[in-house]
């Protein structure tokens, strides 16, 4: 685990987050916009992929699908971490779909959050 | 038998010029000829003939039709033929159903029925058809008909007669009939178990069954019986009979009872249209007896009205609020009331709660990413900041960040309009109202007295209802009390007895003025400069509602204002 790429809109998470995983001495991307993180991720090597789901261009979920193109959906389980505040049944079953991990916003416990983010 | 002679002057439209076959006189000779004027066959316009075993109908222009030869069928196309105007489409149409209808039996019956081809076939047939007519046009329920239906000839040994019915759209079906030929019988099934019976009804060849195959029908009577389905837009039904016992049915009577159903389905239809709709009027009776508001139908024509139970003879014209001409000589008031004012103000309540809780819903998700971020940020601050003062500071943000999400959250969940309850600690309840009237009566000294170990009584009450009362009672006390010099305090006193709970609040305030305590409760009566009016009728209202009440106590003599709400045990 040393590249990470975070999807995040709010610019005080994603920098938030982008410090505090440097501080682990992990080399950290970042993007606000759903579209830019798909060149990103088809571009690039990442070995963690932190995605928020309400993003201001597309969805989260649009992210993963369009990921499909380079990973099998074995990868897409192990690669993607979704964060998200609306926990609805909905958002629920598709992350299981995609067996991705998924992380509730505001996290309760950082030193877990961080844990699960990079495990 | 009366038989006119013709004359030319009584060739008029009303006498119908009609030869008949005097072998058809001879056979039927209870015709009813009284309307008709027999000429020979070559002057009239329509004439009879007996051709072997069918009954011809001849037109004077060629054309002929024919049926088969029973006393009914010519007397029901003599009948036909009284009708005014071109009499060939009177008659077509009046008999385009019957004819239908009995030549799909006829053809049923010949071809089904073991029975020799022959008169006794043909006489069995007339004999049911006659039979079926009268009792269809002498029942006016379908218990009657199906009481009626086992004076039909072949059913005379039968003793259980039922239909179960199911109305589209309904939760149960409904069991009817007779057993043991003269005991009523009714019961309700589940659609569930209905259907199954249907389903297995429809798809039977043979038609007939035995009771034990359907234990959950639960069937009046025990043994094998015959059934038949219809199924309709409107409905679908199952109509049975039983012996009550046994004994299997023979071709002969699986084949005629399902010919009498064939026959009797337009009167079924009838029967149960009618009885629905008598329901559906009583059930609308019932509703306009108990419509929430005072109201009265008046009768234009008659001058009869109608009123429900809270019409009052105390009301008057101008009291009416609703006033509407309906179909017919009819009128609908409605009448202003004290009612009214709380069913509108329930509703208007129900609105404003909902918006709020929608508006604090998106403002729940809309502030939790920007606090999130900020709470990220100063703990990302507080790992790394060295020095032990800024830690404290960043962890102070922190804390601050987390008091925000939690009372907006709180908000939010105050505001969902959900009305169950169950079961909740006295004190959670007084603890939540004081924490949301914080910063309205901060600068009153509260004191808070659970009596009788009130503290760890449990309700079942919605939370949010008495919460809200008691959000509304302290700000109101804080709010009366806000120009007089301190002390200002507000007390809540905790106390129950075998049946209920009351929770005082009790300020040092001006009080309420003796000439206004009984407009309290009145909408929009306020004291205050910018009040609605409407925080006490509403808790009044919301008290109630939990079979409760909220009341203004004189406190023996000291001056301030006393409420007590009361609210049942568990």
């Amino acid at each position: 685990m040393n590249h990470i790429l975070i999807i995040e809109d709010e610019i005080l998470i994603q920098q938030s987050l982008k410090k505090l995983f440097e501080r682990k001495g992990l080399k950290v991307d970042v993007s606000a916009s759903g579209k830019l993180a798909i060149d990103l991720i088809l571009n690039n090597h990442y070995d963690r992929i932190i995605c928020d789901l309400m993003l201001q261009d597309i969805s989260g979920f649009d992210v993963i699908e369009e990921s499909k193109k380079k990973f099998s959906s074995e990868e897409i389980g192990k690669k993607f971490v979704i964060m998200t505040a609306y926990n609805s049944p909905q958002v629920l079953s598709r992350a299981n779909a995609y067996q991705c991990r998924l992380l509730n916003k505001p996290f309760d416990d950082l030193e877990q959050a961080m844990r699960i983010m990079t495990e | 038998m009366e038989n006119r002679s013709y004359t030319p002057d009584q060739e008029t439209a009303e006498y119908v010029k009609l030869f008949i076959d005097p072998q058809i006189l001879l056979d039927f000779d209870t015709l009813d000829l009284s309307t008709f004027i027999q000429l020979p066959e070559p002057d009239a316009k329509i004439a009879l003939l007996k051709k072997g075993d069918r009954l011809w109908v001849n037109f004077s222009d060629g054309e002929y039709c024919d049926f088969p030869y029973y006393h009914k069928n010519v007397q029901t196309i003599l009948n036909g033929m009284q009708y005014e105007g071109p009499f060939k489409t009177s008659i077509a149409e009046s008999f385009d159903g019957f004819i239908k209808t009995t030549q799909s039996i006829e053809k049923k019956i010949f071809s089904r029925v073991s029975l020799n081809p022959g008169e006794n076939v043909k006489d069995l047939w007339d004999e049911i058809i006659k039979k079926v007519n009268l009792i269809s046009n002498e029942s006016h329920s379908l218990r009657s008909l199906m009481e009626k239906l086992l004076d039909v000839p072949f059913l005379q040994k039968f003793e259980s007669s039922l239909i179960i019915l199911h109305l589209k759209g309904q939760t149960r079906a409904e069991l009817l009939g007779i057993i043991w030929r003269d005991e009523k019988t009714q019961s309700q099934i589940e659609v569930k178990e209905f259907n199954t019976f249907f389903n297995s009804i429809k798809k039977s060849k043979i038609k007939s069954f035995s009771s034990e195959a359907f234990p959950k029908m639960n069937l009046p009577f025990n043994g094998s019986f015959l059934a038949k389905e219809i199924m309709s837009k409107k409905y679908s039904m199952v109509a049975v009979v039983s012996r009550d016992d046994f004994l299997s049915y023979s071709k002969d009577e699986i084949e005629l009872f399902e010919t009498c159903i064939d026959l009797l389905q337009p009167h079924f239809e009838r029967l149960i249209d009618q009885e629905f709709s008598d329901k559906r009027i009583s059930e609308l009776r019932v509703c306009l007896q108990d419509f929430p508001l005072p109201l009265r139908i008046r009768d234009g024509i008659s001058g009869a009205s109608f009123m429900n139970d809270l019409y009052t003879g105390e009301l008057q014209d101008k009291d009416i609020f609703f006033n509407k001409k309906v179909q017919g000589p009819f009128t609908i008031d409605l009448y202003d009331s004290d009612e009214l004012r709380h069913y509108a103000f329930d509703l208007f309540h129900f609105q404003r709660i909902s918006l709020l809780g929608e508006l604090l819903n998106t403002l729940r998700h809309e502030l939790s990413n920007p606090l999130f971020g900020l709470k990220l940020g100063s703990q990302l601050f507080s790992i790394m900041e060295v020095n032990p003062d800024s830690k404290e500071l960043m962890q102070e943000i922190e804390k601050n960040v987390n008091r925000c999400q939690v009372i907006i959250e709180n908000f939010s969940n105050l505001y969902q309009v959900q009305t169950e309850s169950k079961p909740v600690l006295i004190k959670k309840i007084i603890d939540e109202s004081i924490v949301l009237s914080k910063s309205e009566v901060r600068e009153s000294r509260k004191s808070i007295v659970f009596e009788n170990d009130t503290e760890n009584l449990l309700l079942d009450v919605p939370l949010i209802f008495v919460v809200q009362i008691l959000f509304n009672l302290i700000v109101n006390a804080a709010q009366a009390m806000k120009n007089q010099p301190q002390p200002r305090e507000i007390k809540l006193i905790i106390n129950s007895s075998d049946q209920v709970v009351t929770i005082d609040v009790i300020d040092n305030g001006p009080g309420i003025p003796q000439d206004k305590v009984s407009q309290l409760f009145k909408p929009f009566f306020t004291t205050k400069t910018q009040g609605t009016g409407l925080g006490l009728v509403l808790s009044r209202n919301l008290a109630l509602k939990m079979g409760g009440n909220l009341e203004y106590l004189v406190n023996n003599g000291e001056k301030g204002a006393f409420f007590r709400l009361t609210l049942p045990k568990t």
